[in-house]
């Protein structure tokens, strides 16, 4: 039997038909159907079937008209309404336009997320300050309580306490926040002022405020601690000012029997980052001459509680020192620093 | 725009009829309809007839989606036909055309969700093409989908016939 044979016995296979009578086949299947239904009267009922079918299903479809006579509107009237309806953006400008955000939140993300370790250091650390020369300040004076200045810092300590300037300072403390809230107002801590100067020229030297110099590599380094933690390892040597929310605690623990260095940093209403720095004296007056911008001043220094360590059967003090640093005027941060609380 | 005036003219009925099997709302099938072809004017699509039922039968699902959260019955539901009687038809030409609605519409119900897309847009004038890029399918798949439809619709269609029959005697 020849392939043509067998082609001419195959009989149309009904969604063949379907196809057929849909006009939906190409020429040359056409013909080949139609060779073989001249010859088989079986596909030829089929196909009458299939059209009897086909036409049966227009009919009922027909039914489902929502009227007798659709008529189509003018088309200048739909040119009209196509100004007063929103076009709605294609899928692909959709997805285009659901990319673009996409990369753009992603974009600010890590632009938030970069810029953040950047500022952060900033931010947390004892804000650059400038450090006046001897030259500025004027002649040294002696402390009140007896203590050498440290030459190292240049600081020239005032005679007397710091006069605070008549004008209001620039922080306004609200009345209360959830810091102050969450913790019971200590007692305020008597400051005595022991200097004060006009900002000076800048120490250059921009140095880590991390530095271990203890021989344990990790024991003496610089932590960021939640504020709970850092009130349990700090105990009374958390400075902070009240009504200002805090955004960061570092503290470098200290020698046994010593209390940490602190440094609190606050936000006021304004933005400013301020913070509070207590600690040895050696160690504030050290974390002092590391800073270089020139814009952010700081407070006076004033005595806080000593530690007292016990040394080879006798007892060492060493003397603490607090600050407050911040981009704002001298006498609005020695404003801030009367209002400090250690707790 | 020429051409898509022409597709206008010749396929609102179409596509209204189309939208109308879908949401059986007539004048929000016209609606409807004319928001398709003010679309088309807007994104002038390269393949226009293919569009405009694609589009057509996106604004059918957006609206059937709608009416069932406004908890409208505006979808197809089997049990409410929504025939357009005419003012001049008696009362019982209006109960025998509201039979015949009913039957054909609860056919049309019985059809897969496949099966009934199939076939309208075979109604509404698409090419076999048209449809399988439509609905997804393959071309050689339509003829099958499409005779199956067809089949289906008819069997449900002469089911009914007979249970009306049934209940009559």
């Amino acid at each position: 039997m020849t392939e043509w044979t067998i082609r001419q016995m195959r009989h149309v296979p009904e969604d063949e038909l379907h196809a057929y009578l849909d006009q939906a086949l190409s020429r040359s299947q056409c013909a080949e159907i139609e060779t073989h239904m001249a010859d088989c009267g079986r596909c030829r009922d089929l196909r009458d079937g299939t059209a009897a079918l086909r036409d049966r299903t227009t009919a009922l479809l027909g039914q489902l008209s929502p009227r007798a006579l659709i008529v189509a509107p003018p088309y200048e009237m739909l040119i009209q309404r196509k100004g007063l309806i929103p076009i709605p953006p294609d899928w692909r400008r959709r997805v285009r336009r659901a990319g673009l955000w996409a990369a753009g939140f992603v974009a600010a993300v890590g632009a938030g997320w970069v810029g953040r370790s950047l500022l952060e250091p900033r931010q947390f650390a004892p804000a650059p300050l400038a450090l006046q020369t001897p030259e500025q300040s004027g002649p040294a004076a002696p402390i009140s309580d007896g203590l050498a200045p440290n030459a190292a810092t240049d600081f020239q300590p005032a005679a007397t306490p710091i006069p605070i300037s008549e004008r209001a300072p620039r922080y306004l403390a609200p009345r209360s926040n959830r810091l102050a809230d969450a913790v019971v107002p200590p007692p305020s801590l008597q400051i005595v002022s022991v200097g004060l100067s006009s900002r000076g020229s800048a120490v250059s030297e921009p140095a880590p405020l991390i530095r271990s110099e203890d021989r344990s590599p990790f024991s003496r380094i610089w932590r960021r601690v939640e504020w709970e933690d850092a009130l349990q390892i700090a105990g009374s040597a958390m400075p902070f000012i009240e009504g200002m929310p805090v955004i960061g605690v570092l503290l470098q623990p200290g020698a046994p029997d010593e209390r940490p260095t602190v440094i609190v940093a606050q936000q006021d209403a304004s933005g400013e980052v301020i913070q509070s720095i207590e600690g040895p004296q050696d160690k504030v007056n050290e974390l002092l001459a590391r800073q270089n911008t020139p814009d952010v001043n700081r407070s006076a220094l004033t005595r806080t509680p000593p530690d007292y360590v016990e040394v080879g059967g006798g007892v060492r003090r060493t003397l603490r020192m607090l600050t407050v640093t911040g981009r704002l005027s001298v006498d609005s941060l020695n404003a801030l620093l009367r209002v400090v609380t250690i707790r | 725009m020429e051409d898509l005036e022409r597709l206008y003219k010749t396929h609102y009925p179409a596509v209204v009829r189309f939208l109308f099997r879908k949401i059986w709302d007539a004048d929000r099938a016209e609606d409807l309809a004319q928001e398709v072809f003010i679309r088309a004017m807007a994104h002038q699509p390269e393949k226009p007839r293919a569009w405009i039922f694609a589009v057509a039968a996106n604004l059918a699902r957006d609206e059937a989606r709608s009416a069932i959260r406004r908890r409208k019955h505006l979808v197809l539901l089997k049990d409410d036909p929504v025939p357009l009687s005419t003012p001049d038809m008696s009362a019982e030409e209006t109960v025998e055309k509201d039979e015949r609605w009913a039957k054909v519409t609860n056919a049309l119900a019985a059809l897969s969700e496949r099966d009934r897309d199939v076939l309208l847009l075979w109604d509404g004038g698409l090419s076999y093409p048209e449809i399988a890029a439509q609905t997804g399918l393959a071309v050689g798949a339509v003829g099958t989908t499409l005779a199956r439809a067809r089949k289906r619709l008819i069997e449900a269609h002469d089911r009914m016939d007979y249970q009306a029959d049934a209940a009559r005697s």
